[in-house]
């Protein structure tokens, strides 16, 4: 407790802020603030915590629809740090005065008929061939790749 | 008998909206006989007489009226068990779910200003009944009057205790008090007809454990909180109330005193095990009128059996600590947390926690290191309807920043006679009612974070205390905004306690409904 960890402070602040929010979601069983379901958690081959940094929170969801269906709690910008084909790098999107902006050539999937199959049918992928081996690795039926825009467009779609 | 057992077994068989969820069903548990008439019941439970008592007198009498919005929620509570009373014994029981429920929302959404008497509202309960409603009544009044001395602003919080002491001896001294003894809630829940009316009424039952949470969580909301921060604590927790806690009907068992007011059920073991005996003998009541397997005199016997097994007098001679397992006089408890009986599957102070899994008591929350015996004794975190004790300002903070929704933290600081209360908005925005709190953080090893991550109520509490310091002496203090930014995440050091639901087969924990109506 000097000034030596005190700069371990800063340093720890600043390699959190470089790695996002990976690896701090919480450990503590809890629900999905939209769905209610339980979070389904990272595994050794894929990555499943979806995680909202929204001012001095970060929240996890089950999936990336069920953070754009809650989106309306918060007011501030956003920060989703969404599971990826890959372990350990998320598609990283972002609200910013409402506007929604993620990578380039980032795609979604989103086809789950029951909330219970969220966390496996409604991702992001950093490409459209990452998005096709999933689709073939997991036998995804009805898989359409779909933008940023897209995707959102159809999650925030009136219920007929 | 053999026909009580007969529809005891058919009973059991019918499909329930639970039974049909796979790894979601209610376990039976254990299971004890129907209980027989002691030998020895209280004379007054024959007497037809009102016995009406009144309040203790006291200038803090109704001080509750000066949180007005928790004021009206705790009167609609007892509309609300008038409510259902009545329709149980009056051949309304098809209607609780649907017409009744209905009714008793409207009068939770849109509560009276003042105490109603449950007497007007349930005649034939009360006329069958008069010797429950004066146990019900005289612990209501416990309930009301500790509140009112807390919500009273002429009392330090030294007078205060002492007074909550008066008004518990007050209260013992009644033939129709609950003891203050620790009881097992498995015990206390395993008899033939345990569990009848959670499974065919959930949603009643569901109002039933929402007000049992609104009267224990108040607690550390008020206890040596200054009243000025009473009415901004109670907007966080009245929308809690109001929009979930009531509505859900996915609880393993009713919110404990020690759950939702760890603080308070520390300094006052004794009413805390009060409040979960007499809310146990709600549930035992509730079950006895839902269960079909008995007759009405049948009925009324088990009322008296299950009045008797919670009545002080009962438990004369015996102490807390001690008791042979799963019996009348259990009355052990975990060791960190005598304000609690042992509960399903708890094992010394692990024990299972509706909504957030197996917990230590005698740990922190967050970290899962033990909580402290000395020195500033930590925070506690209330959030998404739970309150858990933490060990220092860093795992409050950071475990509020992992939940949904608005939070509460209540922690000590330098000065024992100041407690921070801090309430933050959905996005993690904190408000402190000390306008000058500065905190020290400077991220070192979990084991002491109780020692590096504290909360000052002044610059110059600050600075005596890194002067005292002498490793401290270079570390600025943070200010409110620059506190809240910091988030250090999960700890290495927590430990998650993995073992199955005891109260669901399958051990699944069942998906949260989120209190929808």
């Amino acid at each position: 407790m000097n000034t030596q960890l005190f700069s371990k402070t800063i340093a720890a602040l600043a390699v959190f802020g470089l790695l996002g929010m990976t690896s701090i979601a919480s450990a503590h069983e809890a629900d999905c603030p939209y769905c209610k379901l339980k979070l389904v958690q990272n595994m050794k081959t894929q990555d499943n915590e979806v995680v909202v940094k929204v001012g001095n929170k970060r929240i996890e969801y089950r999936c990336l629809y069920c953070v754009i269906k809650d989106q309306k709690r918060y007011k501030g910008d956003l920060v989703v740090y969404s599971p990826s084909e890959k372990v350990g790098e998320p598609v990283v999107l972002k609200r910013t005065d409402g506007k929604w902006t993620g990578p380039e050539g980032a795609v979604f999937l989103n086809t789950f008929k029951k909330h219970s199959e969220c966390a496996e049918l409604s991702r992001a992928f950093s490409s459209k061939a990452a998005f096709d081996k999933y689709v073939k690795d997991n036998k995804v039926a009805d898989a359409k790749a779909l933008s940023l825009s897209e995707f959102i467009a159809l999650v925030t779609k009136p219920a007929k | 008998m053999r026909q009580v057992f007969a529809l005891t077994m058919a009973f059991a068989l019918l499909p329930t909206a639970w039974a049909q969820m796979p790894g979601m069903e209610m376990k039976e548990g254990t299971k004890s006989p129907m209980p027989t008439m002691p030998s020895e019941l209280p004379r007054w439970m024959n007497s037809r007489g009102l016995d009406e008592i009144f309040y203790k007198r006291g200038p803090y009498n109704w001080a509750i009226d000066r949180i007005p919005a928790f004021a009206k929620d705790m009167y609609a509570t007892g509309v609300g068990h008038a409510m259902a009373y009545e329709a149980l014994v009056t051949g309304q029981s098809n209607q609780l779910e649907s017409r009744v429920f209905s009714k008793i929302d409207w009068v939770l959404q849109h509560p009276p200003s003042m105490p109603v008497d449950e007497a007007a509202i349930s005649p034939r309960f009360v006329q069958k009944y008069g010797y429950l409603e004066k146990v019900f009544d005289w612990a209501h009044t416990l309930h009301f009057q500790t509140i009112d001395v807390f919500s009273h602003p002429g009392m330090t919080d030294a007078q205060k205790e002492m007074e909550i002491d008066r008004l518990w001896k007050f209260y013992q001294s009644e033939p129709y008090a609950i003891t203050g003894l620790p009881m097992n809630m498995e015990y206390l829940d395993s008899f033939p007809y345990s569990m009848t009316f959670r499974k065919n009424y959930p949603k009643v039952n569901g109002l039933f454990w929402g007000y049992h949470w609104l009267q224990t969580v108040n607690y550390d909301m008020l206890y040596r909180v200054p009243v000025k921060d009473h009415v901004p604590q109670y907007e966080v927790l009245g929308e809690q109330y109001r929009t979930s806690e009531l509505y859900k009907t996915d609880r393993d068992f009713m919110p404990m005193t020690a759950e939702m007011s760890p603080r308070f059920a520390k300094r006052f073991p004794y009413i805390a095990n009060a409040f979960d005996n007499l809310h146990m003998l709600h549930d035992n009541v509730n079950d006895i009128l839902a269960y079909p397997g008995l007759t009405e005199k049948q009925k009324e016997d088990q009322i008296k059996i299950a009045i008797y097994r919670v009545l002080a007098t009962t438990h004369a001679g015996q102490k807390a600590g001690e008791g042979e397992p799963m019996t009348l006089h259990d009355h052990r408890h975990p060791p960190s947390t005598p304000g609690m009986g042992m509960m399903k599957g708890s094992e010394e102070d692990v024990m299972f926690m509706s909504g957030m899994g197996w917990m230590d008591m005698s740990e922190c929350a967050h970290c899962s290191i033990a909580l402290p015996e000395e020195g500033p004794w930590g925070a506690t975190v209330s959030a998404n309807g739970w309150t858990m004790m933490v060990r220092c300002m860093m795992c409050a903070r950071d475990m509020a920043a992992e939940t949904p929704g608005r939070a509460i933290i209540r922690a000590a600081t330098e000065d024992e006679n100041r407690l921070l209360v801090m309430i933050s908005d959905e996005e993690g925005n904190w408000t402190s009612n000390i306008k000058d709190v500065v905190f020290l953080e400077v991220f070192g090893e979990h084991p002491e974070c109780s020692s590096w991550s504290r909360a000052f109520t002044s610059h110059a509490a600050f600075e005596k205390f890194v002067q005292a310091n002498p490793d401290l002496k270079e570390v600025k203090p943070l200010s409110l905004e620059a506190w809240s930014k910091l988030n250090y995440g999960t700890p290495e050091t927590y430990r998650k306690i993995d073992r199955p639901n005891p109260y669901r087969s399958g051990g699944a924990t069942p998906p949260s409904d989120g209190g929808s109506k």
